[in-house]
């Protein structure tokens, strides 16, 4: 008979609404869709996605996060359009900010340093709009996000692509280095084959890092 | 067992069938088309459920009471509605509306406007892009030949535009007129520009159609807009044959304050020497300028900014006379000129903001002309046309504008700006045989206001009054904008108004009842951005009235139209780290004004101009090279003068060659003294590579008999240089210092 009851009491809970495990799932399915987005569209559908989840799940910081990682990454693939790039920038802005506001700075270090990858992304978003006036202000502050991504997190291979990347696209005449860029890419494609696809935790950057190794061949 | 499976079964069912709702719909858009894959959710609850193909969907929930269903879709606004949740099923129709919010806002720039500022995006122009136009010597208004509505016209400084004279452009300075943007001027030989045009942080220049805030002009506004406070501290100097100056600027450790100054001084007789000029020069040309400003931040949200000017020029020139065969004509000039504004804006409460400014013009010139023999004595004969050709003309100037603007946020970008302005300008001139002057206060007011009349139509609507004390005459302005957005980036604008101007100082030193000209514009203009490609067509038509008759008397008896096709083309993404543009202008214009016989087409304007500009940056080398090619169609010219029978006519006409032009400019960039932190550059340049002979047009002698063609001062102009500055990496801001 107790084994009935307790059957029987499972049962029951499994028709009440409202259960976690429904949430957790629709935030894997989306990271899922979001390992194999490509275009402006993709990102844009996620971005919506990424925010009712985040809406519903109050106290999580992934989803603001991944919100504001599909907003910056518009900006990117709209590089060579500059018109295009500021409302996507200033979305992925706020909701960087709502992320930030719901971590532990001080205990979530690894965490720390995802954000600040994306907000050195859309920081490089705004220089793309026009590089020739917006790189004076917004150029600095993406470069001072890589690094600070890179010391709270010496292993995030996408601080060390975000690094590579800048040492890739910066003349050699102020700086840049593109042997440089093509260890610390190198460096990030090793780190990300080690952690390969774990959950929902971040873990973008192999299309991005084989991309750019392919062009500094 | 059957029991406790008939209980499970009941406690199932039961627990099942507890306060369920089943909600079904359709979400559509406001063209009744479905929309798939719509979220459709309970606010506050995780569960969702997505629209199907036809745009149906299904929700059953298990909440109760009021809540809050939210409906959403990519590209549209999401939608929330109120439902009560009762156990009954209920079935919602669900329309969204388009969402402009990720296709941007619609933007009231109104037809006829190109602006360059350094919010720019993509395309679009920024101060530097327009500043930095090869050849264009840091005058603003030449480097904006380069764009369409403006005529070429090398003998003379100054904006030509859409057949309208140089005096119908007026250019302003934080909003308050800045009136001799140009040295003393000489004929036939353009002059430089007083202000470095890297004072500016935006450029907003209107071809027509200009705001209710500015006035006084009948072609054009150029609206240049000065930088706030400097990022870094520094000393700057530069040396080149024919200018050498120095400045410096300070700006305080909490980046509240700056202060700043400039000097230079400035004498191509040594160039001259070594590069001949078809003019004789026996001074200069000699330029003196200094300038000093401050910034202070009166707040977060306000600012207070003072710059002074002062200019003096000094050249003499003398050229074979044209009513002689051994005589020489000469020219001299003496100017002084001393330019002040003083601006502050503030954000106050409510969405309100004031904006002030004052601006000063003193300005003194003096010209001496004179008959020579041969042997460079002065000549004096007593019959015409020998008899004025010795002359001495003081012109003394002093010119105040003051101005006082309200604007008022409203919700969705709209806006309500109203304001007046205050003019007082007291001009004196003396010659050898007569003294006049004349005092003019006069008064405007205006209002405009910024509405979105649907989501994808935004329209200015304006209008000014001005009260000239002098011609004791009120004007009223009316100045409408319309810009309707078509799609993801593409935009239709257009704009009418009424422009007043009154005439010229010469002409009221002359007769001070006189009215106001007046010119009414409209434009239609299509605009179209994408991929860091501009693409812009412009068709306008204007008519005149009241324009300065002079023949018999001073009056306001010419009139005239102006019309035409215009159109850009910008691409800085084809090739890698190539910019470059192309314009296009077309005009059919005729005026009678001053002593033409009938409706002329004017000897400044043209029918075809075609511009392109190109730069290229090579980041590795620090390198840039710049290009810009003009060509525009031959210009008329006319023998007008009064005939045995007291009469004017035209006793002669041609039309000049066509006009071909390429200028280039370079510079490279390196850094001399590391430990300095110095940012340094050579650059150098040449106007008109081809060398190709170029005739602006002709002057005829008093006879009629003998024609001088008007031209270049010199076949080719070369530049080369050092600049340096001090104290602020500017690695990134080389072009700044690209004379």
């Amino acid at each position: 008979m107790k084994k009935s009851v307790l059957i029987i009491m499972v049962f029951a809970m499994l028709q009440l609404p409202g259960i976690a495990q429904d949430a957790s799932k629709e935030i894997v399915t989306t990271v899922g869709k979001l390992d194999k987005a490509k275009t402006v569209k993709d990102y844009q559908e996620l971005a919506v996605n990424f925010l009712k989840i985040a809406e519903s799940e109050k106290t999580s910081w992934l989803s603001w996060y991944y919100a504001a990682f599909c907003n910056a990454k518009i900006g990117w693939l709209y590089q060579e359009d500059g018109d295009k790039i500021e409302p996507f920038a200033n979305l992925a802005n706020e909701q960087i900010n709502k992320s930030l506001s719901l971590l532990d700075t001080a205990k979530q270090k690894k965490e720390l340093s995802e954000l600040y990858c994306v907000l050195a992304m859309l920081n490089q978003a705004k220089v793309f709009m026009n590089p020739a006036t917006y790189g004076r202000e917004f150029g600095p502050i993406a470069f001072n996000y890589i690094r600070l991504a890179q010391k709270t997190n010496p292993e995030n291979p996408r601080a060390l692509y975000l690094l590579g990347w800048e040492k890739f696209y910066t003349p050699k005449a102020y700086g840049g280095d593109k042997a440089k860029a093509k260890e610390l890419l190198t460096d990030a494609k090793q780190k990300l084959e080690i952690n390969a696809a774990v959950g929902v935790y971040p873990h973008w950057g192999n299309m991005e890092v084989m991309d750019l190794l392919k062009q500094a061949r | 067992m059957k029991q406790v499976f008939s209980l499970i079964f009941i406690i199932t069912v039961v627990t099942g069938l507890q306060a369920q709702t089943v909600i079904t719909g359709k979400v559509i858009n406001n063209k009744n088309e479905p929309l798939t894959s719509a979220s459709i959710r309970i606010k506050e609850s995780g569960k969702g459920v997505k629209a199907d193909s036809t745009g149906a969907f299904r929700l059953i929930t298990s909440e109760k009471g009021k809540k809050v269903l939210l409906v959403s879709s990519i590209g549209y606004t999401s939608k929330e509605l109120d439902l009560l949740l009762n156990d009954s099923a209920q079935y919602i129709k669900v329309v969204l509306e388009d969402e402009a919010k990720l296709l941007g806002d619609v933007i009231v720039l109104g037809a006829g406007t190109f602006e360059a500022s350094d919010k720019a995006k993509g395309a679009s122009l920024t101060p530097m892009d327009a500043v930095t136009v090869a050849g264009s010597g840091a005058d603003i208004a030449n480097s904006l030949r380069a764009l369409p509505g403006v005529q070429q016209v090398g003998e003379s400084e100054g904006l030509f535009v859409r057949g309208g004279t140089s005096d119908e452009a007026k250019q302003f300075i934080d909003g308050v007129l800045f009136p001799n943007a140009n040295y003393a001027a000489i004929p036939g030989i353009m002059q430089p520009a007083r202000v470095n045009p890297f004072l500016f942080k935006g450029i907003l220049f209107n071809t027509g159609g200009y705001s209710s805030l500015y006035g006084d002009a009948l072609s054009s506004a150029l609206i240049l807009e000065t930088v706030d406070l400097p990022d870094k501290s520094e000393a700057s100097l530069h040396l080149f044959p024919t200018s050498q100056g120095l400045g410096f600027q300070q700006v305080d450790k909490n980046k509240q304050r700056s202060a700043g100054a400039t000097a230079s001084y400035s004498n191509a007789s040594l160039y001259n020497k070594v590069v001949s000029q078809k003019a004789a020069y026996f001074h200069g040309p000699e330029y003196i300028s200094g300038d000093f400003n401050f910034r202070i931040k009166t707040s977060k949200t306000g600012i207070l900014k003072f710059y002074t000017n002062y200019g003096y020029n000094n050249v003499g020139l003398h050229t074979p006379d044209i009513d002689s065969s051994n005589l020489l004509s000469a020219f001299q000039v003496k100017g002084n000129n001393v330019y002040s504004n003083l601006s502050y804006k503030e954000s106050l409460n409510n969405n309100w903001k004031i904006e002030t400014a004052l601006s000063h013009n003193y300005n003194k010139e003096n010209i001496q002309t004179a008959l020579l023999t041969n042997e460079k004595e002065k000549l004096y004969l007593p019959y015409s046309p020998f008899r004025e050709k010795n002359d001495s003309i003081t012109n003394e100037s002093n010119f105040i504008n003051g101005k006082l603007v309200f604007s008022k946020r409203l919700a969705r970008r709209q806006a309500f700006r109203f304001g007046s302005e205050y003019i007082n300008n007291t001009a004196r001139q003396s010659t050898d045989s007569a003294k006049s002057s004349y005092t003019e206060n006069a008064v405007a007011l205006f209002a405009e206001g910024d509405v979105y009349i649907s989501k994808a139509i935004a329209a200015r609507i304006g209008l000014r009054s001005e009260y000239s004390g002098l011609l004791n005459r009120f004007n009223l302005a009316p100045r409408i904008s319309l810009a309707y957005k078509i799609g993801n980036g593409s935009q239709l604008n257009m704009a009418y108004g009424i422009f007043y101007q009154k005439p010229a100082g010469s002409f009221l030193l002359q007769n001070e009842n006189l009215a106001f000209t007046q010119a009414t514009h409209y434009i239609i203009n299509y605009q179209v951005k994408a991929s860091n490609r501009l693409l812009r067509a412009e068709i306008f038509y204007k008519t005149y009235k009241n324009l300065v008759s002079t023949d018999p008397l001073t009056g306001n008896n010419g009139d005239g139209y102006a019309k035409g096709f215009e159109l850009f083309f910008r691409d800085k993404k084809t090739i890698k780290d190539l910019d470059y543009w192309i314009s296009y202008s077309y005009l059919d214009t005729k005026r009678k004004y001053l002593d033409y016989p009938y409706q002329l087409s004017p000897s400044y304007t043209t029918p075809h101009t075609f511009s392109l500009a190109v730069k290229k940056f090579f980041p590795e080398l620090k390198f840039s090279a710049n290009m810009a090619y003009a060509f525009a169609t031959g210009r008329p010219y006319y023998d007008m003068r009064t005939g045995s029978d007291g009469k004017v006519a035209i006793y002669g006409k041609g039309t000049t060659n066509s006009y071909h032009n390429i200028n280039v400019s370079f510079a490279y960039l390196f850094s001399l003294f590391k430990k300095w932190n110095d940012f340094s550059g050579i650059g150098f340049g040449m106007n008109n590579v081809l060398g190709s002979n170029q005739v602006f047009g002709y002057n005829y002698s008093y006879n009629g008999n003998n024609k001088a063609p008007v031209t270049l001062p010199a076949t080719r102009f070369y530049y080369i240089g050092i600049f340096m500055s001090f104290g602020t990496d500017r690695r990134d801001d080389f072009i700044n210092q690209n004379l």
